[in-house]
């Protein structure tokens, strides 16, 4: 115990190079705020949006930050569930992380509605038909199960020292985690994928309107989640120089995450094939060919969505040439990133960009959509990922999120 | 090869194949009653979707709203799109920042064979609205008389309702209103406040009209002050507005006698408003 207060100590010593980093978040962070308080005071008017696309970067961003926080539910339940306990090791660090992402997405929300002042309306007033309604509900209900989950590891941070009922408060509450690992695991698992089911229900617009939509946003969000959790912890240990989760913990998760990829990468060819060859339908074609015509769809698609998102990932984490190298892992699940990134923008901005066509006769048709992120909405995006980065860091220095010896 | 293959002996005690035959028979018991018998969701919900509309209607205030479009009579005038702006103060985006359309639309179109036609397009206030199954708040609902309606003071500004819409009926408030509405007085006059900021808006089938007429004792659809400004200023009689439950109200009867269509039927939305086609067909 005595050596771990000296180290956490020397924690608090302050490089230059942590100066300057936390001076780039502080930067980011400020950029965010400015950005925030601008499309508070002017309304979404100043943002790019429109009518004929009413969503933009912001839900992407919601979108992905849900899905890369998937980590926390999926490893508690590996842990919680199928009994692995030695994956114990990480869970607080996914937990943390998903957290992070959750919270992450609501912010941008906030943002993202019009009336920030009535973002409590779905706990009051329930549409039980909405599936947009059952997302607030899931996302609300499944950050309060993470903060429970979490709370016995801020109170373990030095600060609590003074107050020690909380620690035992906390204790009692830990005694409970497999049953809110199986409630986080229900939850997330409704969630995550009625949010693709949130695009996939909406049968006016033909290219969301299938039953693959739910299957593919879980299964991405279940393989590049953990992923994420495991490149953070290869990057912590770069940097605080402490090796704390043993590596082939970390290398079982990425095999986890390729093997998931690949599922997802299968689902995701024979969504392809069914709904743009086999299956395909004129509205289909004509919304696809349009989305080509007009935007990069298809290079986006193939070069982001397959081969940085699914081919190379799956490669990198699962052949032994590639996953015994930490480095490696970890640009894998940049990619694959970048990948879940891109599906979001494509799936939201892509199918809004398709315009409806209702007249009874040939020629009149909606304009395609135009839309490209506008400087507010950048700027809240770059605060959303300052706020991520500052959280991360200030966990890694600040919370016990690698000792949990006391616990198993 | 076969000689050297085991021999898989099946021991079946008769516990084992009570509790087997057991299952199996309760399942069968069991499926059949949750398929077709009275405890099964799926007979209600089959039966709700059979009965939808009609029931929607029986049970409520007697009336539902409907317009019946004559694309044969239309000539494109945009008064309809004037009057509705006018009195319902609909913004009219003056640097055409972004595509902002009125609550009511006029295009031009084309039938197959190539003959001109001009469509217009309210809110069709379905019956089955995609709009108010996506709502997460109840912000916009069905009121008894089967209008589509918003409670602005409810609305949150999330959008999915505009994204849900088939028919792209609706509007955002992206902005604080501050603009002078060209269309006042020329076209009419205001009768309902501007909206705020931040919250969804849409064709209401001017309610604040029908409410107040019928208190009044007029019938919309016949006398005036019951009746949305859009089939009012219609100057060749192309709109015609009534409730679709009284046969014999100017609608049905149009609905009863002339071929008419409804937009995109194949998406089960059940629109109130009804088109006739021109007479070369679509």
């Amino acid at each position: 115990m005595a050596t771990r207060t000296l180290g956490e100590r020397k924690l608090f010593s302050f490089s230059p190079a942590l100066l300057a980093w936390l001076g780039l978040l502080g930067l980011c962070i400020v950029i965010g705020l400015v950005s925030a308080f601008q499309v508070f005071w002017n309304g979404l008017y100043i943002t790019n949006m429109s009518d004929s696309v009413p969503w933009g970067l912001w839900i992407t961003i919601d979108l992905s930050s849900i899905a890369l926080g998937a980590g926390a539910f999926t490893l508690s339940a590996v842990v919680y569930l199928f009994g692995l306990k030695r994956f114990q090791s990480i869970i607080r660090l996914a937990v943390f992380v998903g957290f992070i992402g959750y919270t992450s997405a609501l912010l941008t929300l906030i943002m993202d509605i019009g009336r920030p002042d009535r973002f409590w309306h779905p706990w009051v007033y329930w549409n039980i038909h909405s599936v947009l309604w059952e997302v607030t509900m899931c996302i609300t209900i499944y950050l309060a199960i993470m903060l429970v989950e979490f709370a016995p590891v801020i109170a373990e941070s030095r600060f609590f020292n003074r107050y020690n009922w909380i620690r035992t408060a906390a204790k009692y509450l830990h005694k409970a985690a497999p049953v809110l690992a199986l409630l986080g695991l229900a939850i997330s698992l409704l969630h995550q994928s009625s949010l693709g089911a949130t695009y996939g229900i909406v049968k006016s617009r033909p290219i969301w309107f299938k039953p693959s939509m739910p299957i593919m946003f879980i299964l991405s969000a279940v393989a590049v989640g953990p992923s994420l959790t495991m490149a953070i912890a290869y990057v912590v240990e770069w940097v605080t120089g402490k090796k704390s989760i043993p590596n082939e913990i970390l290398r079982a998760i990425a095999r986890f995450s390729g093997f998931g990829i690949m599922v997802y990468g299968y689902i995701r060819f024979w969504d392809l094939a069914a709904v743009t060859y086999y299956g395909r339908t004129p509205s289909v074609s004509e919304s696809f060919n349009l989305l080509n015509q007009q935007t990069p769809y298809n290079f986006s698609f193939w070069v982001f969505e397959i081969i940085l998102g699914v081919v190379l990932p799956a490669i990198l984490f699962l052949t032994p040439r590639f996953n015994r190298n930490p480095g490696y892992l970890v640009i894998g699940t940049i990619f694959a990133m970048i990948g879940i990134l891109i599906n979001r923008w494509n799936v939201t901005v892509g199918g809004l960009f398709v315009p409806l066509s209702y007249s009874p006769g040939t020629l009149y048709q909606l304009a395609p959509g135009k839309y490209f992120p506008g400087l507010p909405e950048w700027g809240v995006a770059v605060g959303i990922i300052g706020y991520a980065l500052t959280m991360l860091t200030l966990g890694v220095r600040y919370l016990p999120l690698f000792g949990n010896e006391e616990h198993s | 090869m076969s000689k050297k293959k085991t021999k898989i002996k099946l021991e079946l005690s008769r516990r084992d194949f009570l509790i087997v035959g057991g299952t199996a028979a309760g399942s069968v018991v069991a499926a059949q009653l949750l398929t077709t018998g009275p405890l099964s969701p799926f007979a209600s919900f089959k039966q709700e979707q059979v009965e939808g509309i009609e029931e929607a209607t029986q049970h409520a205030s007697g009336h539902r709203w409907g317009m019946v479009i004559n694309l044969d009579k239309c000539i494109g005038c945009e008064y309809c799109l004037r009057a509705c702006s006018a009195t319902n103060d609909v913004w009219v985006d003056p640097e055409l920042k972004r595509p902002e359309k009125p609550w009511n639309i006029v295009v031009e179109d084309k039938t197959s064979i190539g003959t001109p036609f001009f469509f217009s397009r309210p809110c069709l206030h379905c019956g089955d609205a995609p709009c108010v199954e996506v709502c997460p708040v109840q912000a916009t609902y069905h009121r008894e008389d089967g209008l589509v309606v918003m409670n602005y003071g409810r609305c949150i500004g999330c959008r999915y309702c505009e994204i849900a819409c088939p028919y792209d009926a609706r509007k955002f408030n992206w902005q604080a209103r501050t603009d002078i509405n060209p269309y006042i007085p020329t076209w009419g006059i205001a009768e309902v406040d501007r909206r705020p900021r931040g919250v969804v808006e849409k064709c209401t089938f001017c309610i604040h009209r029908i409410d107040a007429g019928l208190k009044g004792g007029f019938t919309p659809g016949e006398d005036r002050e019951a009746t949305p400004a859009c089939v009012n200023v219609c100057p060749v009689g192309a709109r015609v507005f009534g409730d679709l439950n009284d046969p014999d109200s100017m609608v049905s009867q149009a609905v009863t006698t002339e071929t008419t269509i409804r937009l995109r039927e194949e998406l089960g939305t059940e629109p109130s408003v009804y088109y006739v086609i021109p007479k070369e067909g679509i």
